[in-house]
This record gives structure tokens, C-alpha cells and sequence, in this order.
């Protein structure tokens, strides 16, 4: 992990499928393809090398971004809980009713 | 010999440096760069083993610092 710290290998990795590497991938496609018809070639058979390599590239680049992302997250959510801890009086526990104690009682007019 | 006269003799050194029309070839796309072509494949091949590699130190670590494994 070039950009992450030490710390944020105890979190689970993402898969080798996800969503920013499908996402990345499909814009390396779309990229690749526009080249393609830009330069007047078949968008999809032309130039298989560089859509296989625009592909790879985005995924790769989503791949590292998805664990980039979870990072974050995952010290945002930290921070959180600590805040929660540290302060009690300002998290009180809501007492909660149960429906029957709302509703008003029920007279059917069939 | 004027200057102008002297300066076409450039020509020669001129078309290793830039491209006119008298002396580029346009693409060919049924005669493909083989070189350029193995590059991109191989680096294909070569980012996918990377990522592979990178899931599954990433998944290692995940265990070992987790106490799963």
C-alpha cells in the first residue's frame, strides 16, 4: 500500500471485483473505443491491445482506490465511535414505545 | 549561394526530425507495430499478475493480523 499506512492492513482487502475497478475498467473501454472511432477505426474490433490495456489500467487503478476508500471510511467510522465514547451525557438512550402504546385503539365501522 | 539556398539542404537531416506530408506514411492498420503491440499485451499481462499478487499479500496480512490464520 504506497499511500496508506501501516495501520490499514488489519482491514479486509476488497475483492478483485469491485465497483470502482468494474467502474475504472468500463471508462478505460469507453476510452479506448473513442480513440478508436476518433481515429476512424471499428470501435471494437480495432486496436484490441489498447482496450485490453485501458482495461487493466483501471482496474488496477480501482482496485487501489476502492482500499483507499475504505480506509477513510473506515477512520471516519473510528473517530466516530470514540467521539460516541468519550461523550455519553450528549448520546442519551431514547426510551422507545411500542406501537400499541401510539396507535389509538382500533374500531372497525364495517 | 544565398542563404535560403543553403538552408534546403537541411532537408535531408530534416525528415528523421519532423514529419511533412511529401515524406510521412499514414498508419497502416493491416500492417501492425508488432513491438507496440507485445508491449501493450505484455504489460496487460504484467499489471493483472501485479494485482493478483497485491490481493492476495493484501488477503494474508488481513489473517495474520486478524489472528485468522
Amino acid at each position: 500500500m504506497g499511500l496508506l499506512p501501516d495501520e490499514a492492513k488489519v482491514l479486509p482487502p476488497p475483492g478483485i471485483v469491485n465497483r470502482n475497478s468494474v467502474w475504472f475498467g468500463l471508462c478505460g473501454w469507453a476510452t479506448a473505443m473513442l480513440h478508436n472511432s476518433l481515429n476512424r477505426r471499428p470501435a471494437l474490433k480495432a486496436g484490441v491491445h489498447r482496450q485490453a490495456l485501458f482495461i487493466t489500467v483501471g482496474w488496477f487503478i480501482g482496485y487501489h482506490l476502492t482500499k483507499y476508500e475504505n480506509y477513510k471510511y473506515a477512520t471516519l467510522d473510528r473517530d466516530m465511535n470514540e467521539y460516541i465514547r468519550l461523550h455519553p451525557n450528549e448520546f442519551p438512550e431514547k426510551e422507545r414505545k411500542t406501537f400499541a402504546e401510539i396507535v389509538e385503539p382500533f374500531h372497525p365501522i364495517r | 549561394m544565398p542563404l535560403g539556398r543553403l538552408l534546403l539542404r537541411t532537408s535531408a537531416v530534416n525528415k528523421m526530425i519532423s514529419r511533412n506530408s511529401f515524406v510521412a506514411s499514414k498508419p497502416d492498420p493491416s500492417k501492425p507495430n508488432m513491438l507496440r503491440v507485445g508491449l501493450a499485451f505484455g504489460s496487460t499481462a504484467f499489471l493483472w499478475a501485479l494485482l493478483f499478487k497485491q490481493h492476495s499479500t493484501d488477503v494474508h496480512e488481513y489473517k495474520t493480523r486478524n489472528g485468522l490464520q
